[in-house]
């Protein structure tokens, strides 16, 4: 009567926790977030190596570039105390001075966003090398489909029972081992660590500054192409000399079609990301999702054993395959 | 006393029967499908209002005045074309990210590299009606350093004489995706239109 009861109790959790595999990634909405999580990981599959975020801090250093040589420039173009000669060409320059005011706060910002981002290249590493995000609403759904699917079987067909039980026991053994498979235990925490350092990242606000900044910038450049450099030229500078004397003015000159290829697709990832990321950040955090699997496979392993038959023995000592129903066994 | 009311509304009938009679032209004539190219000519331009609300400057813009209006001339087909599409070359871009889409405007600078337009999907369809146009472009494309930005709209209107051919169409559309997303590139072309 008690081992009757203590089976059907067994097979009664089995049923819920696959119920609650089924439910579980509707209840955190993953068949819509987790998709979004795999076009998040590949839309910045291609920026995510260290060549091209260096490729990115190269970037900013020849925009800087100008920057630093603006003084030279002005006193080339406004002889004079250094002072006045600034003031002067602030005046008469107010586009390329309007960019000179917006770098002093752009710099730090994009520097800064781009260390975050290579700091955390293991991290992105390690999220991209697990399963697709895809699928990982399937690693809760099919199990718990299973389970309920193999409960409905051994109650149809109680001889069953046995051979049920034995392939519960493996679904559970194998839902346990899978993180560890999967390396999930190092990755998830690396994945959740890099949505924590991309959480001031990727927002709307953030995104929307980051245009201005290339707003900013484009017109820092058309300063220079059409009117700096042509001023220089005017003031009886060859086009050598202009760039042996003003080599970050001319650099950045020289870099821009470039620096626009490399910065602008990188804007539109974020941009194009910013939903994507809030669907993966409103998901269970990652460092649980090992436990996610790893719990409700030892639940189901342990109730496996406690739902199964055990062989008894009969009078003669022979073993005896007692195939018991699991829900009606003992009940008199 | 009690005339007035009456008095009012003959006056409003009247006033009504006259609107009728000056609209029943226009309220009768259907709206006529208008095929052929509409040429872009002088005054047609682009602006991109960012999301603060400021125009977006840009530096290469040919416009002398303003550098928030860039100003686009035809291309190689003369202009828009209905009930066709003008699709863009392959390759569509060079090394640099100019585009080489140069059927309906000649590509045109924008920060450094050119822009140019297709047109993709459907065919625009645009329609007369009363001197009114209305219509669709939503397979308008602007392309530009390898990408390409959707920048058509369901709902273009503008005028048209039909006398001279003269047209105006405006319309503007937000940028869903990419470095300009959430930005608005409003578009205005003007010129003539040349029925094929």
């Amino acid at each position: 009567m008690r081992a009757g009861t203590s089976r059907r109790c067994a097979v009664a959790a089995l049923a819920v926790i696959g119920l609650a595999l089924v439910a579980m990634p509707v209840a955190f909405d993953m068949f819509a977030r987790a998709p979004k999580g795999a076009q998040m990981i590949s839309a910045f599959a291609p920026f995510m190596t260290s060549s091209r975020l260096d490729g990115y801090h190269a970037d900013m250093s020849a925009i800087g570039g100008a920057i630093t040589d603006a003084p030279n420039v002005a006193q080339r173009l406004f002889a004079g105390p250094p002072a006045s000669s600034g003031s002067r060409f602030a005046t008469a320059y107010p586009s390329f001075a309007a960019f000179e005011r917006e770098w002093r706060g752009i710099y730090p910002d994009m520097t800064g966003m781009i260390d975050t981002i290579q700091h955390n290249l293991g991290n992105y590493d390690a999220v991209a090398a697990l399963p697709s995000f895809k699928l990982f609403p399937w690693f809760f759904v099919l199990p718990g489909a299973i389970i309920i699917a193999l409960i409905a079987l051994g109650l149809r067909r109680p001889g069953w029972w046995r051979r049920v039980s034995w392939v519960l026991l493996a679904l559970g053994v194998g839902l346990a081992l899978a993180p560890a498979v999967f390396q999930m235990f190092s990755r998830a925490p690396d994945g959740g660590r890099m949505m924590t350092a991309f959480k001031p990242i990727e927002t709307h606000p953030r995104v929307e500054r980051i245009q201005g900044y290339f707003s900013d910038i484009a017109e820092g450049q058309g300063a220079v192409e059409l009117q700096l450099l042509p001023a220089l030229r005017r003031s009886g500078l060859s086009t050598s000399e202009i760039a042996t004397s003003y080599p970050g003015l001319t650099g950045f000159d020289a870099d821009w079609v470039h620096i626009l290829n490399d910065m602008t697709p990188l804007i539109g990832a974020m941009s194009n990301n910013v939903v994507n990321y809030d669907a993966v950040a409103a998901l269970p955090p990652f460092a649980l999702f090992p436990w996610f699997f790893v719990l409700p496979g030892l639940l189901v392993a342990g109730l496996a054993l406690a739902a199964g038959p055990r062989r008894s023995r009969n009078a003669h000592g022979a073993a005896a395959t007692d195939i018991p129903h699991p829900l009606t066994e003992g009940v008199t | 006393m009690t005339n007035r009311p009456s008095r009012r509304l003959r006056v409003a009938l009247i006033a009504v029967s006259a609107l009728l009679v000056a609209a029943a032209p226009a309220l009768a004539t259907p709206a006529k499908k208008l095929k052929g190219t509409f040429k872009i000519g002088t005054g047609s331009y682009f602006r991109m209002l960012e999301p603060n609300g400021s125009y977006f400057s840009n530096p290469y813009s040919t416009d002398t005045g303003d550098p928030t209006y860039s100003p686009v001339t035809a291309g190689r087909d003369g202009g828009l074309k209905t009930g066709k599409l003008q699709p863009a070359p392959t390759p569509a871009f060079d090394a640099n990210g100019n585009s080489l889409a140069n059927l309906i405007i000649t590509p045109t600078s924008f920060t450094g590299i050119n822009f140019g337009l297709a047109t993709v999907g459907t065919a625009p369809t645009i329609s007369v009606k009363a001197g009114r146009l209305s219509g669709q472009l939503t397979g308008y494309t602007a392309e530009w350093n390898n990408q390409t930005f959707l920048q058509g709209s369901s709902t273009v209107t503008g005028t048209y004489n039909a006398k001279t051919h003269k047209y105006l169409l405006t319309w503007s559309s937000l940028i869903s995706g990419g470095p300009f997303k959430g930005f608005t590139g409003d578009w205005h072309l003007q010129g003539k239109f040349k029925a094929s």
